[in-house]
């Protein structure tokens, strides 16, 4: 945006270059002067945090947790003592990696289930009377607004081991002659409550992006002779995907780091890449440990956030078409 | 609206910055709110509880700048470790008039000689919390580490035990069952303990040390490692309730962990002279006697005796008899290379 | 899509997912009525868990400071929110939507941990003022957002002819975009507001002595003294949520559609 000269609309050259020049410069002065106070506070509290944290994971732990000294002076000698020993632990058994890829594995199964569950609604939602939409939309979001661990106590009771929805499990279990189940402490408990926690991160973009869809596609496809699935899988499908990715990347990235569902529901097996990192920080004293933890997740975030991008893109120019 | 907005963050911040509180750290479930009831009552002020269930946590607290706590409620190795970094404010003996309550033989301990910074609160041992009905059904033994470590034991009551998330405590179940001291550090004796508990951990439940006294209660789970005080307290609950089953709890016989807990004020406490008279207020012999009558914990207080009732005096497991505190030990304060050791080993259980 | 109707298949599916949407919720609610402190069976109706939750002081310390905070960082990260919101708009610096948006990528746990991790090392003792400068720093992204999308659809056209009928950039700026940007800048302060008040992952690694907020007052009620005055609480909190969207939403209809 340029601003022009109050009132001067044909100025001569000689008065308009310098002047206007001395308004872009202020121009970009106020524009940095904009930018400043929030990127000095984001430099502050998540930059450089990050950063610190990328220092702390070569830095040995201090003898009663927190950091050791970075260096030392002996015989008036400076040292530096930095250290890879975090490092390797990552590497030095499979059980790190392998923890990892279960969270991974724990996530992408969140996003599948919430896709299978959210796709029904946002499209039910998209085609119902126009009337009712925000009304359908509303009570999407109204279990949103509670809190995140009142929504997990709820599981917490439905599981329970005395809850009516175990022992009438556990009926048809018995009339079937196999094993008593139990719900709570498992993995299933953990993926339920992920996928309830992150349902509506899914259905809102989705529900966006199939309300812009053209509905002339479906009645022209409908009249060239298409049946039902046919017009979802070659029309609404394929349209539809910008929302899908959308939706997987708000859903995947947050239950890859929770820690609260495992630590109630999990149990012995159900633990996260995240219970580690709390543990590794408000358990076991071992900062530097954490921060590679940490440090490793925060690249696999970074890895995830930029394929949507790309991949986002490529959907959004594949639409275009 | 603006203006209701405003009375009410006005009201309740009034009640954020009450103005004398006792900000206390403590152990879940280990003082009775009639008990902090009656302290608020006499000093007018609010007692802020905050609470822990391992003492690695607690010390994650503290070390991540949580001090200025008032009152802190460590365990004896704590409390040495905490000496060692110079965390604790010397207590201030002309505060403490009910000091000679305390019985001699829980007085002048290695981990603080004189009682510098430190003074006794109450004792627990771990052991094993049990539904009674269920384990003599199953016919199994509870006064038996097995009863949590061994495979063949633990396959008629998978799914329905729990164990303590807590590395000191579960490796010192697991070192006892093994026939080796809790405060073994060697590292091949620990990997033993460690597989121990690897091969165990498919039939348990969860870890948990802070919910079980409910678990048991409810009737979720059939066997609990932790607290004698909050398995006395699951059986006082289930006989409320009225449940169609008790608990009950007994020393393995193995031996177990005898932790002597102890009231400390950091050198950060915000109101270092409340906290003197929340210990003095401690060490009255009612208020004491609560400790055990109520939350059932073993005590070191000697004047509070008569007013305990006889019948928990008899329960060995919260009063050892001598016979039974010879196989009974307390944790002593690893250093740092020893700890770094057992929180690996504890990952990687939590891990694997 | 109007004309294309949902099917019944369509219909009944969608149905079933609301009720999983709701059915953990009225459990919660269900419960808080049960005279029973171990919650596991329904034994008979009561009021006593709210009377105890009016008496239960810790309970509500910490939602005076819950309330507190959110205030105030809703406040400062709705400042430096609308500022980033318009700097990203103009688009001089490359630097800056990483740096805004980056915390609202990042789960929670990473921002928590690296917070704590720098507070501690710079000395600065956890309490109010850590989690506010916490909740600020992830906040201000959702309030850029909401300015910046507001911005996208403003006629720029209003603002060119303020300023060629002589209008200070100033003037320009207080009487025209400002006005425009209000909806965008409330919707981000609500948002704001809302995660602030509702955030649990990383208050749990900023707070400190005396300063717990309600998410984490439930937590450890939820992980030691599971009685029903949690239910009580998440219903009491539930229901304010629900009176202040339908108050909200009376008085601007359109801030929900953000």
């Amino acid at each position: 945006m340029r601003y022009r000269l109050p009132g001067a609309s044909t100025p001569a050259t000689w008065f308009h270059k310098p002047v206007q020049t001395l308004i872009n410069r202020a121009e970009r002065l106020r524009n940095n002067l904009m930018a400043l106070p929030p990127g000095l506070y984001l430099l502050l509290f998540f930059a450089a945090p990050s950063l610190m944290m990328l220092f702390a994971s070569f830095r040995y732990p201090g003898e009663y947790g927190g950091l050791a000294p970075w260096y030392y002076v002996e015989d008036e000698q400076f040292s530096l003592d930095f250290t890879l020993e975090n490092w390797l632990r990552l590497f030095e058994s499979s059980i790190y990696l392998g923890l990892l890829f279960k969270s991974l594995g724990y996530a992408l199964l969140t996003t599948l289930i919430c896709t299978l569950m959210a796709y029904p609604l946002a499209l039910m939602i998209a085609r119902s009377n126009k009337r009712f939409r925000d009304l359908l939309l509303l009570l999407v979001i109204l279990p949103f607004w509670s809190n995140f661990l009142v929504r997990i106590y709820a599981w917490m009771i439905i599981f329970s081991p005395q809850g009516a929805l175990t022992i009438g499990l556990n009926h048809v279990t018995a009339a079937l002659g196999i094993e008593p189940i139990s719900l709570m402490f498992s993995s299933t408990a953990v993926i339920t409550c992920l996928v309830y926690v992150h349902l509506p991160f899914m259905i809102l973009p989705l529900y966006a992006n199939l309300e812009k869809h053209d509905s002339r596609l479906l009645d022209a496809a409908q009249d060239l002779g298409a049946n039902r699935f046919q017009c979802f899988w070659l029309i609404t499908w394929p349209q539809s995907l910008p929302g899908i990715y959308a939706g997987a990347i708000l859903v995947f990235i947050p239950s890859l780091g929770i820690f609260a569902i495992p630590d109630l529901l999990g149990g012995t097996n159900g633990i996260m890449i995240g219970n580690v990192i709390k543990q590794q920080f408000v358990e076991s004293r071992d900062w530097p440990f954490g921060s590679v933890l940490s440090l490793v997740l925060t690249g696999i975030t970074l890895l995830l956030v930029l394929l949507a991008a790309k991949l986002g893109r490529t959907a959004g120019t594949d639409n275009g078409k | 609206m603006k203006k209701l907005l405003c009375c009410f963050v006005l009201c309740l911040s009034q009640f954020a910055l009450a103005d004398k509180t006792l900000n206390l750290f403590n152990w879940n479930d280990y003082i009775a709110e009639e008990t902090v009831a009656r302290f608020e009552a006499q000093c007018g002020c609010k007692v802020v509880q905050d609470y822990f269930s391992a003492t690695e946590e607690m010390m994650a607290k503290l070390l991540a700048g949580g001090g200025d706590y008032d009152v802190v409620i460590p365990t004896q190795n704590a409390v040495e470790a905490l000496i060692k970094q110079g965390f604790l404010l010397p207590l201030d003996k002309t505060k403490l008039s009910n000091i000679g309550n305390t019985a001699a033989g829980y007085m002048n301990k290695a981990y603080d000689p004189g009682n510098v910074y430190s003074l006794p609160y109450a004792f627990t041992t771990t052991l094993v919390g049990y539904n009674e009905n269920k384990i003599a059904e199953l016919g199994i033994d509870p006064a038996d580490w097995s009863i949590i470590f061994d495979p063949a034991v633990l396959a008629k009551i998978k799914g329905k035990v729990t164990v303590m998330d807590d590395a000191e405590e579960l490796f010192g179940a697991a070192l006892k069952y093994l026939g080796y001291s809790i405060n073994d550090n060697n590292e091949k004796h620990l990997k033993e303990a460690q597989a121990v508990i690897l091969k165990a951990k498919p039939y348990w439940a969860a870890f948990n040390s802070s919910s079980y006294i409910k678990e048991l209660t409810v009737g979720n789970i059939w066997v609990a490692h932790g607290y004698s005080s909050d398995m006395f307290q699951a059986r006082a609950d289930a006989a409320e309730a009225g449940r169609d089953f008790s608990i009950n709890f007994v020393l393995p016989k193995q031996g177990a962990v005898l932790a002597l807990d102890n009231m400390v004020i950091p050198k950060k406490a915000r109101d270092p002279e409340l906290a003197h008279m929340f210990i003095n207020f401690m060490m009255d012999p009612q208020n004491a006697a609560e400790l055990t009558t109520i939350v059932g914990t073993g005590n070191p207080n000697a004047a509070a005796t008569p007013f305990i009732d006889e019948d928990i005096l008899k329960i060995t497991a919260i009063f050892p008899t001598p016979e039974l505190q010879a196989k009974l030990e307390t944790v002593s304060a690893r250093n740092a290379k020893e700890r770094r050791l057992a929180n690996k080993l504890w990952t990687e259980i939590k891990v694997r | 899509m109007a004309n294309k109707r949902p099917s019944k298949a369509l219909l009944s599916a969608g149905i079933l997912v609301y009720l999983f949407l709701y059915i953990p919720l009225a459990v919660v609610v269900i419960f808080s009525f049960n005279d029973s402190k171990l919650n596991a069976e329904w034994v008979g109706f009561t009021w006593k868990w709210y009377e105890k939750l009016i008496h239960n002081d810790s309970i509500l310390r910490a939602a005076g400071n819950s309330l507190i905070i959110a205030i105030i960082s809703a406040a400062m990260a709705t400042v430096l929110g609308t500022l980033a919101g318009l700097a990203i708009h103009r688009g001089r610096q490359k630097w800056l939507p990483a740096l805004v948006l980056g915390p609202i990528a990042m789960p929670d746990i990473l921002i928590g941990v690296s917070l704590l991790l720098m507070f501690i090392l710079l000395n600065v003792s956890l309490g109010m003022v850590s989690i506010i400068l916490a909740h600020v720093s992830f906040c201000i992204g959702f309030v850029a957002l909401a300015v910046q999308s507001r911005l996208a659809g403003m006629d720029q056209s209003l603002i060119e002819a303020a300023r060629d009928l002589g209008a200070s950039p100033w003037q320009s700026f207080r009487l025209i975009s400002l006005p425009l940007l209000m909806p965008g800048i409330i919707a981000g302060a609500m948002m704001a507001f809302t995660l602030s008040i509702d955030d649990f992952v990383i208050t749990f690694f900023t707070a400190g002595v005396g300063s717990s907020t309600l998410p984490l007052e439930i937590y450890s009620m939820v992980k030691i003294a599971v009685t029903p005055e949690v239910n009580a609480v998440s219903t009491l909190l539930m229901l304010v949520t629900l009176t202040l969207i339908t108050a909200l939403s009376k008085i601007s209809p359109t801030v929900l559609r953000q």
